[in-house]
């Protein structure tokens, strides 16, 4: 009688501790489960990404590249890259990146877009000597330079800077440090072209429009037309640009440039020099402005690339003694940026631009003391929000790509 | 009925108590720890779920299906404090830009449940009503880092500046045996949405 009863108590404990352990057991093995399917998931993630990395490497390295990879063994899993031509015109390219991993499959997307300079608010070669930003600049778009970034007491950059060289604080960083309010980034290398502007001379003579063999030409944007003569007395000639320069390129070979007026439409103008002395140099007689000006009109299509393959100078006149109003994009290929005798002109006011400046190095466009601005111009450049996503026709391409869209 | 059948009575009532006190005492361990380990269980499913919908989500700050549409991605967050953010992105892939926002609720809103920290972590998508389930949350504290690397400490006035995030998780069992609560803890030491870095 004791044994069976024993013998029922033993099952009876067993069947309670089976019951509990499998429950237990099945508990541990979900955990786990949970676990692992995380894991698994950030695995497929990361070789998605990296694969994303790896493909946006291998076009910065080599535009052309478009041969992708498949089944690639990383980490454990495998990787699938394809790169596809979006928009074959605007050369825009979205590349695929398949991360498996135990299968599970994550997908990252990258769309990557040609790079124009014309996208920085500012961007130069050399800083011209130890020229320092202080409290007073404000960056409002993207900035670049190739030489350091030199900050006196806090600068602001709205956009996103990238410089070559380091950081340079005037005292140290707590007192100095610049604020960067769209990111940093240092070590970028990205090289003004040599040639840029006289490549855009074949461009022209397509479907453009040409203007050569003489040392001078006075131009006036009159809306959609361009006024221009080849001395300072002589009359204009006037020409219908939607007819004249179709594709938007209005191109003065080997002279100088003098140039005011109101822009309609999309141009550029290219001023180049054949190594003559003074050529290639951009003189702004009077304002350049916009038709519509996008921040009263924000639907307006207006834009003007300004390059020269020297300088771009505001011109010591009359017209410029009391502010100059600058709507476009400034490329200066070998000079920069500046102010005919910014030092012995008389006080010019404001130069209200915008767009954004591009150039090889920077040039003074006034002098100040304690009392303020002692001669020449104060800056109040504003950055052309639509330059992020849009560039006057043909300007100079940083021969690269640049990522616009992550998407993971 | 001798006084060796009384004995075999009291040692059987003392060997069945001892057995019973057993068998009390199995059971009432048997049911703590499977209160708790299943406890721990719905925790770490809860953590793996919420850190789950919070890379998802967070990843895709500043991204649009048009990037046209939305051209300079440091504009993307909109507000950001310790435990409350609201930034800009295409979520559903439409081109439109959405908001997001996740926000942490005052631990009254789930006086009901027996763990007196636990909290709703609400998600708003543009305007419409705030979605929350109770997952245990304890903390959703955020950290804001610069270009530099350097900490910014709130209130953020330009929220700009922010180029990665660190995101801290504490979960907890919204209810346990005896009030001995599991928790779990998840950090993301720096989210960097890639978005706020192009161009």
């Amino acid at each position: 009688m004791s044994g069976k009863a024993s013998l029922l108590l033993i099952m009876g404990f067993s069947l309670i501790f089976l019951v509990v352990s499998r429950n237990f057991g099945d508990v541990s093995n979900r955990a786990v489960d949970n676990f692992i399917d995380y894991h698994t998931e950030t695995v497929a993630h990361d070789i998605a990404v990296s694969g994303a990395n790896i493909a946006a490497n291998n076009i910065f390295m080599d535009p052309t590249w478009d041969e992708g990879y498949d089944d690639v063994p990383f980490q454990n899993g495998t990787m699938n890259i394809s790169v596809e031509i979006l928009d074959p015109y605007k050369n825009i390219r979205q590349v695929t990146s398949q991360g498996t991993y135990r299968g599970y499959t994550h997908t990252a997307k990258v769309t990557l877009a040609p790079s124009k300079f014309s996208k920085f608010a500012y961007y130069s070669v050399s800083e011209g000597g130890t020229i320092w930003w202080t409290e007073s600049d404000t960056v409002w778009g993207p900035f670049h330079t190739q030489d350091y970034l030199r900050a006196h007491k806090h600068p602001v950059f709205f956009g996103k800077a990238t410089t070559k060289r380091s950081l340079i604080y005037y005292t140290n960083e707590r007192t100095d440090k610049p604020y960067f309010y769209g990111g940093y980034e240092q070590g970028v290398n990205l090289p003004l072209p040599t040639n840029a502007v006289d490549d855009m001379e074949a461009i022209a003579d397509d479907d453009g429009f040409k203007l050569s063999g003489h040392d001078t030409v006075y131009m006036t944007f009159d809306r959609d037309s361009l006024r221009y003569r080849y001395s300072y007395n002589a009359k204009n000639t006037v020409v219908y640009l939607p007819s004249a320069a179709p594709n938007g390129l209005i191109f003065a070979k080997d002279c100088v440039v003098r140039l005011n007026g109101v822009v309609k439409g999309q141009y550029t103008l290219g001023c180049s020099s054949n190594m003559s002395a003074g050529k290639g140099t951009i003189y702004l007689d009077n304002d350049i402005v916009f038709d519509k000006d996008p921040r009263i009109y924000p639907t307006s299509n207006d834009l003007l690339g300004i390059c020269a393959e020297n300088s771009v100078l505001i011109t010591n006149n009359t017209p410029n003694q009391s502010d100059i109003n600058i709507h476009g994009s400034i490329y200066c290929e070998k000079g920069g940026f500046g102010a005919e005798k910014y030092d012995t002109r008389p006080k010019s006011g404001n130069i209200n631009l915008l767009g954004g400046i591009i150039q090889n190095t920077r040039k003074a466009v006034g002098t100040f003391d304690s009392n303020g601005l002692k001669t020449g111009f104060a800056k109040r450049y504003k950055y052309d929000e639509r330059l992020m996503v849009a560039s006057p026709p043909f300007f100079p391409g940083t021969g690269g790509f640049e990522i616009v869209s992550w998407y993971e | 009925m001798g006084f060796t059948t009384i004995l075999d009575i009291i040692a059987s009532i003392i060997i069945g108590g001892i057995l019973m006190m057993i068998t009390w005492r199995l059971s009432d361990a048997a049911t703590e720890k499977t209160y708790n380990n299943s406890g721990e269980l719905s925790l770490q499913q809860n953590l793996a779920t919420v850190a789950q919908i919070l890379e998802n989500d967070f990843r895709k700050i500043g991204y649009c299906a048009d990037w046209n549409k939305f051209p300079d991605p440091s504009k993307a967050v909109v507000f950001a404090d310790t435990s409350n953010i609201i930034y800009l992105t295409d979520i559903d892939l439409d081109s439109d830009m959405d908001s997001i926002r996740y926000y942490l609720g005052p631990t009254s809103e789930l006086s009901a449940t027996p763990n007196p920290r636990d909290r709703l972590l609400y998600r708003v998508l543009n305007h419409e009503s705030p979605l929350a389930s109770n997952l245990g949350v304890t903390q959703f504290k955020m950290v804001y880092f610069d270009a530099l690397g350097d900490t910014i400490y709130p209130p953020i006035t330009v929220a700009g500046s922010i180029t990665s995030i660190e995101i801290n998780l504490s979960v907890e069992s919204v209810a346990a045996y005896d009030q001995k609560y599991s928790s779990a803890f998840w950090r993301q030491i720096r989210l960097v949405a890639r978005n706020l870095r192009n161009r």
